[in-house]
């Protein structure tokens, strides 16, 4: 079939799901919709693959006279994110179909929620697909609103309430930024397709407008100081939806970034250090507030920033590589940013998946009330540590593969650069080693929290493991990590041949010169393989060993004392106290207790309450909005409730149109 | 290969040697330098002990442990000789296994649930995480004074010249022989040999280890040394013909063996609070060997 029409049947197939859903019983309902998304991720798909094999789409919709004809494109850079949110989609909804089953009697809710995912996902893949300033930001909005309103799916919590309506917020704040880049160009080119973008590039200054759509995408993707709606949004949600919009939604404002980046034609190398310094920035800040959280789905959140600061670092290098010519920094930069893209939207779903399973079973997310959950849902604990180490960059699995290369790039940056690059790219290189330990205490704090010791608290029912609907699109994203982490040539001569295709035809990439880099990368894939191999042998030599001689199994070793319990077990909040200490500078504590008094002979029962707040938001933001407040309220005498005086306000505005007209002034 | 088996060879005695060193340096004989691995061997033919806590996590941690460093250590090269495994950016490779073993290490101690061993596998992923950046520093300085970016590549075109080369020399081992004493908890961050819990840091993680795999754990810490150890005297066995490398790589082993001894003998163990402190400022010093590779290669205008 053509590619045209499999587009136009995607949005047909979006348009009977949507009809359809809400007539179904609620049993099935989310079995249809999971349908209904397959079927698009298939026909979206095919077009994807074949702009990736390299046969692109472009298509223009004839339009007004005002809009212009509207392109749709599909290149190959459009692909990789169309094939990245079909994959993560696909995963999500079947998901959905178990994490959602508690739910059944809220059938209007249901409705809603599963037509919403269905243009939720329909509605991304036109953000890749349109090329036209005024179609992408329709598409964009729709992306923002279906996402808000399945994000605030349990709208009866007030917190939930107020996740959404600042997600709300701060995704305008970031249309506002697009638009008037958008209306910019317009007015520059008169043209709102985005080839005028490239051809503003070409003749005027480059930092202003790149600055207008970073920060427009930037809020999507998180980069700090613009991340503040991550850490709300994402607890709030129901778990595959935290899931999709982790993997995929903050990927968009990555796809945009780059979309730009690819087009700009000069100030390369002042745009490309302050990407790579804001990105180091947020990995760091990112990765330091999720080692402190307790709520583990907040956590996730945090952990999201960082990865985002690692994706844009790639983005720095590419620019930087762009501005001095090098090839080999250009390709590995862009090619390590684009693979953890598409690594992160992997483990980053499966952890929310694998603790979404938790929610379900403990109805808690915060991770002080569990422990030792390994001895009732196994098969989630082994799924969220395969996630933990995927995350932490280790080896043999595929977060490994995008973090080498974008070290490789670094140690080429500080060979092929002057003085100042050379210090910006070691300090770099070891912020990004830095990142790397922090997150391996995060994660080993987290796993060994929730489910390694003992229960810390009773719950109220007791957790089994999650059915077999929930566990199978994690063992799914499981194997495709794992080919990534043993294949790594593959994927990496994919977004060789993709980038190739989208880079502008003055700085070609000769393929040639990367042969060495793909037997490099086909060479690590071999040694993960080999430790792996190494690992069972070990494992099994030990196992011969342990079982030819006897074992006994007594209580934990209490360094002799004889009466511990359970609530004596290391927390996770002492885990990671120390580096909170260290570091309080950036996270914040906050502590609400009383003092005992000197008088208070017999003092009364009290709490003791901390928590976490987030540095940009509580010292920058909330200042902000708290003067913006107090000064609006002076205007407080306008908005009074007499209707008498609004009838005069109409009044006035007819009376300020009627001279304005007489005086000439309009 | 042949890196593989001195390092191994080294393994053997490494630990007797700090002992014996610690022994003579306090006034008596010591036992035999064999006597660790003889210890280690004994513990291998023993049953173990488990706790009623502990998951599968704890049975797999120590041979992920164990192999992690196997691993790494294929990457050490010899003097001319490449190590088993050799590549372009092959020293991240190395980081990040070491970084896959300790992962376990820490959740195996976790999986005890005793809050003593919470506490060491507390400081043990802050401490690791502290030195991560001076590696990463140390290593990449290198990596622009020689243009190459695997550990072979880098330590044979290494070579010496001026005075600044000297003093580089001299502050990367410096900083290489900290990050082992960090990676191993040894003296000045963790002392090995005290009894209170509440003051150890690797000790504690494996209190409720015992059998076959507190043998595994031991024998890591062992090759863990000579790893270190083999890393630092590649920087001196670069050009020399394979007899003196050897004969050199053996020497500079029993040094750092024997400074190992003399430092735990001589110092005590600092405050737990100020390690921190002190494992950042290895960054410093790493950044300091940077400034002197950007002086040598004249980038400082």
């Amino acid at each position: 079939m053509d590619n045209f029409w499999l587009i136009v049947s995607s949005a047909i197939i979006t348009g009977t799901g949507i009809i359809s859903i809400p007539l179904l019983p609620s049993r099935i309902k989310a079995f249809v919709n999971f349908l209904f998304v397959l079927l698009v991720a298939i026909t979206t798909s095919i077009p994807a693959i074949n702009a990736l094999l390299g046969n692109p789409m472009d298509i223009s919709l004839a339009g007004s006279a005002f809009f212009g004809d509207i392109p749709i494109r599909i290149d190959a850079l459009s692909a990789w994110f169309i094939l990245i949110i079909n994959l993560t989609c696909v995963n999500g909804a079947f998901y959905g179909i178990g994490y959602m089953k508690p739910y059944h009697e809220r059938k209007a809710n249901l409705s809603l929620h599963w037509t919403l995912f269905l243009i939720f996902q329909t509605s991304m893949l036109w953000v890749c697909m349109l090329q036209h300033s005024l179609a992408f930001l329709i598409a964009w909005e729709m992306m923002s609103l279906s996402s808000l309103f399945l994000v605030i799916f349990e709208h009866e919590k007030k917190e939930t309430l107020k996740a959404g309506i600042n997600y709300m917020v701060q995704m305008h704040i970031g249309v506002a930024f697009l638009t008037v880049a958008f209306i910019g160009v317009y007015f520059a080119q008169g043209s709102f397709d985005f080839l005028a973008i490239s051809d503003y590039f070409g003749t005027n200054y480059n930092a202003w407008l790149f600055l207008l759509f970073f920060i427009g995408f930037g809020i999507k993707a998180g980069f700090i100081p613009l991340h503040s709606w991550l850490p709300h949004a994402h607890p709030a949600a129901p778990s595959h939806i935290s899931g999709v919009m982790s993997g995929v939604i903050v990927k968009l404002g990555i796809y945009g970034i780059i979309r730009v980046a690819l087009m700009l034609k000069s100030e390369l190398l002042l745009i490309g250090e302050t990407v790579l310094i804001i990105s180091i920035l947020t990995g760091i800040f990112g990765i330091l507030n999720a080692s402190v959280h307790r709520d583990f789905k907040k956590m996730l959140a945090y952990c999201t920033i960082e990865n985002i600061g690692i994706i844009g670092a790639g983005i720095g290098l590419f620019l930087i590589g762009t501005a001095y010519n090098n090839n080999m920094l250009m390709v590995i930069g862009l090619s390590g940013a684009l693979l953890h893209t598409l690594n992160h939207s992997l483990f980053k779903s499966l952890l929310f998946f694998s603790v979404g399973s938790v929610y379900q079973q403990t109805h808690t997310r915060d991770m002080e009330k569990l422990g030792g959950l390994i001895k009732q849902m196994p098969q989630t604990a082994i799924l969220f540590l395969i996630g933990s180490i995927a995350i932490g960059g280790l080896p043999p699995l595929n977060g490994f593969i995008s973090e080498f290369l974008i070290y490789n790039g670094f140690l080429n940056g500080i060979n092929t650069i002057g003085l100042t690059h050379s210090t910006l790219m070691i300090l770099s290189l070891a912020s990004l080693a830095f990142i790397g330990g922090l997150s391996l205490l995060t994660f080993t704090k987290t796993f060994g929290t929730i489910f390694l010791g003992n229960p810390r608290q009773q719950l109220h029912s007791v957790p089994s493991e999650v059915s077999l609907w929930m566990r199978a699109p994690q063992y799914f994203i499981v194997a495709i990590m794992l080919t990534i982490g043993l294949f790594p040539q593959f994927y990496f001569s994919v977004t060789l041949q993709l980038i190739q295709s989208v880079l502008p035809a003055s700085s070609m990439v000769n393929l040639e010169t990367f042969t060495p880099m793909m037997a490099l990368m086909g060479n690590v894939g071999l040694y993960s393989m080999l430790f792996l191999a190494l690992l069972v042998a070990i494992y099994l030599l030990r196992n011969y060993f342990v079982s030819h001689h006897p074992t006994q199994k007594t209580a934990t070793w209490g360094c002799g004392y004889v009466a511990p319990n359970v609530q004596m077990q290391y927390t996770g909040k002492s885990f990671s106290k120390s580096l909170g200490k260290l570091m309080d500078m950036v996270v914040k504590e906050k502590k609400k207790y009383t003092e005992i008094e000197a008088g208070e002979i017999f003092p009364q029962t009290r709490n003791h309450n901390s928590h976490f707040v987030d540095f940009f938001e509580n010292t920058i933001f909330d200042r902000a909005t708290k003067q913006l407040l107090k000064f609006l309220n002076y205007f407080q005498f306008i908005q009074n409730g007499k209707v008498q005086m609004y009838v005069v306000y109409g009044l006035f505005f007819i009376l300020l149109i009627f001279f304005g007209t007489i005086f000439n002034l309009i | 290969m042949i890196s593989l088996v001195l390092i191994v060879l080294t393994s053997l005695f490494f630990m007797g040697l700090v002992i014996r060193t610690k022994s003579i340096a306090s006034g008596r004989k010591g036992p035999g330098l064999f006597q660790p691995m003889k210890d280690i061997i004994r513990l291998w033919k023993k049953g173990a002990v488990y706790s009623n806590t502990t998951s599968f996590i704890f049975q797999i941690a120590p041979s992920i442990y164990f192999s992690s460093i196997l691993m790494a250590i294929l990457v050490i090269p010899f003097g001319h000789y490449k190590g088993i495994i050799s590549f372009d950016g092959d020293f991240v490779f190395f980081a990040y296994v070491l970084a896959l073993g300790k992962f376990f290490s820490i959740i195996g101690a976790l999986d005890t649930g005793s809050s003593f061993e919470g506490m060491g596998a507390s400081r043990e992923a802050l401490y690791s995480m502290l030195a991560e950046p001076a590696f990463f520093i140390l290593m990449g300085s290198f990596a622009l004074y020689t243009g190459h970016t695997s550990f072979h590549e880098i330590f044979t075109s290494l070579h010496f010249g001026s005075y600044i080369s000297y003093g580089l020399g001299a502050l990367a081992t410096f900083v290489l022989v900290m990050i082992a004493m960090i990676e191993n908890s040894r003296m000045p961050v963790d002392d090995p040999k005290t009894h209170l819990e509440l003051t150890m840091v690797h000790e504690v993680m494996i209190l409720d280890n015992s059998g076959f795999d507190l043998g595994l754990i031991l024998y890591g810490t062992n090759l863990k040394f000579a790893m270190y150890g083999a890393l630092i005297a590649n920087f001196f066995t670069g050009s020399f013909s394979i007899l003196i490398s050897i004969l050199i790589f053996l020497g500079v082993q029993m040094m750092f063996a024997t400074l190992v001894g003399i430092l735990e003998s001589f110092s005590a163990r600092f405050r737990m609070g100020n390690n921190a402190q002190f494992i950042f400022t290895l960054t410093s010093i790493s950044i300091l060997i940077f400034f002197g590779v950007l002086l040598i290669m004249g980038k400082f205008v």
